[in-house]
């Protein structure tokens, strides 16, 4: 039988824990500034998007909503079509050129996509932290 | 990547996923820089100071205590686990006979979650299940048994190694992350079904070799288990080891390397389709966008083999051997790429797995939708301890950053074993470019939105 060996286990300790809390530091750092941005708690904001045929106005991007702030969505399509907001589990009809509002509130931190069903398009994701 | 506009948006977050509707936050971007830097450390060091001759044995490990060896390796516990995976099964196929069409469903939820990416984390932790409780291998072995015939039946010698385990994964992975109406019941019947004739068509042909080499999903649990820390040393004794030793016993085999380069592939294309730069392009091009997938996730696989197959033959070349030596040495290097993969799929389908997978107890208890709670899980509520913000990322760059250090640890040994000693510290230098191009553009693809 061979003789335990310790110097690779050494080094990969070694490196692991150094990775691990350097990483970690930094993650909890980003956590603070996380807490901080939700003091804007029981806002609201207001985003309207334009759909017409297959392109989205303004283009699709990422909307940053606080956990327990609410981001009001005004879609008007150019077409009959299903909205769809992901995890916030709320569906909408679209009537052609009709503005069709939903109420986001943000719960549980995470990204979500909300999206149309024909065709399938993106229209945004939100960002909830 | 498939051009310009792809690279314009590479970019990306989270795995868009027929089942789930939450994605995790970008990556912060210290989290990116800290373990960028960590990787290109780890890889330098390991250049400099790594060990000179070959260490990583066969025999090496801390044993089990017998009694816990004895319980590994009792019958009575595999039959256990055999009962739970039987019954799972056939909850699954009511479920998907009788079933509804529709979100309450529980056969998605256990199709992409339990299975896949719930195989994949046991496969780490443990090792190789899904040999011992796979359902079709225990079909084609009881079918045998009751027809009294030989369990090692076959008509035709099995010699296509991996190959048709990278063909399958190929597939399964476009199916989960192309495919349209890849969660309706139609589309999973014809799935599973598919899928259940092959393998026994398969395993009737070639024996039970082909559940070794052939099934996509005894790949996916085998290669994913050697990096479990619980192993068999050379005499067949349970042991404590480190993922190291488990990768360092695969021998470069027929389709190795694309079956790694499909698994580092599709969970790469998996991050980066959710990017929102790639989802506008998709969905304003005039091209079909599931064409425009498939052709990127095809292309995703393609460039992981190709920059693996470009890195050895530079090694071959820096190493004074001739350029058909690289076909031999790309399958030897390609097991350095199992942790790298093992650590994207933790960093990709962690959140996914901990409170989807708690989802589906709820789905399971009542398998036909009508409103009962046959298990008592209905009722669940999915805790999300486990998916703070700061927990997935903190795992997300952890788990990257180890893939990468275990890799080039494993290509280092692989190096020294195998390429002339005056030119294995040089000779491994390529390949440790590309592991630090595959940690970076992971690392990316969880940064951008």
């Amino acid at each position: 039988m061979r003789s335990f060996r310790p110097i690779p286990y050494a080094v990969t300790a070694l490196v692991l824990a150094g990775s691990l809390t350097g990483v970690a530091g930094c993650a909890s750092d980003s956590g603070s500034t996380g807490s901080s941005v939700s003091s804007a708690t029981g806002t609201v904001k207001r985003l309207e998007v334009t759909i017409t045929g297959t392109t989205v106005t303004p283009a699709p991007a990422q909307v940053e909503l606080p956990v327990g702030s609410t981001l009001e969505l005004v879609v008007t399509s150019d077409h009959d079509d299903e909205l769809h907001a992901h995890g916030f589990d709320q569906e909408a009809t679209l009537k052609a050129g009709v503005p069709t509002t939903l109420r986001l509130t943000a719960k549980e931190p995470g990204r979500y996509e909300v999206e149309t069903h024909e065709p399938a398009l993106t229209l945004l994701t939100v960002a909830v932290r | 990547m498939t051009g310009r506009e792809s690279l314009a948006g590479w970019s990306a977050a989270l795995p868009a996923h027929g089942v789930g509707s939450r994605g995790d936050l970008p990556l912060p971007f210290a989290a990116l820089v800290v373990a960028a830097g960590a990787a290109l450390l780890i890889s330098f060091v390991a250049i400099g100071f790594l060990w000179r001759e070959p260490r990583l044995r066969e025999s090496d490990g801390l044993l089990l205590p017998g009694w816990l060896a004895r319980v590994l390796d009792s019958r009575w516990l595999r039959l256990a686990a055999q009962v739970l995976a039987v019954v799972l099964t056939l909850w699954t196929l009511f479920a998907l006979v009788f079933g509804p069409d529709s979100a309450l469903n529980p056969v998605p939820h256990v199709v992409y979650v339990w299975f896949w990416v719930g195989l994949a984390f046991a496969s780490m932790l443990l090792g190789p299940v899904w040999r011992v409780i796979n359902p079709v291998r225990m079909l084609h072995a009881g079918v045998l048994r009751l027809a009294r015939v030989s369990p090692d039946l076959a008509v035709l010698p099995y010699r296509w190694g991996l190959w048709p385990a990278a063909l399958g994964l190929g597939t399964f992975t476009w199916v989960e992350l192309v495919a349209e109406e890849n969660t309706s019941l139609g589309f999973l019947r014809l799935l599973i079904a598919s899928f259940f004739a092959l393998s026994l068509l398969g395993a009737a042909v070639f024996g039970r070799t082909w559940f070794d080499y052939a099934d996509p999903f005894e790949a996916w649990s085998r290669l994913l288990g050697l990096l479990a820390p619980l192993g068999r040393r050379d005499d067949g004794r349970w042991v404590l080891r480190t993922p190291l030793h488990g990768v360092n016993t695969l021998r470069g085999q027929r389709g190795l390397v694309a079956t790694v380069a499909v698994m580092l592939g599709g969970t790469a294309y998996d991050g980066f389709s959710a990017n929102l730069g790639w989802a506008t392009f998709v969905q304003s091009s005039p091209l079909p966008s599931s064409l425009l997938r498939t052709v990127t996730l095809i292309g995703f696989f393609g460039l992981v083999a190709l920059t693996l197959w470009l890195a050895s033959a530079v090694s071959v070349r820096l190493a004074g051997e001739p350029l058909r030596q690289s076909v031999s040495f790309v399958s030897d290097m390609a097991p350095s790429l199992i942790p790298i993969a093992g650590g994207y799929v933790i960093a990709h389908y962690w959140s996914l797995w901990v409170y989807q997978g708690q989802v589906t107890w709820q789905l399971l208890s009542d398998p036909l939708g009508i409103g009962v709670d046959w298990l008592g899980t209905a009722g669940l509520v999915p805790a999300d301890a486990l998916i703070q913000p700061t927990l997935v990322a903190t795992i997300q760059a952890v788990s990257i950053v180890i893939g990468h250090l275990l890799g080039v640890l494993a290509a280092h040994e692989r190096a020294i074993t195998v390429l002339p000693h005056r030119a294995a510290i040089i000779g491994q230098v390529p390949l440790m470019v590309v592991m630090i191009l595959y940690t970076v553009g992971g690392l990316t693809i969880l940064f951008t939105p």
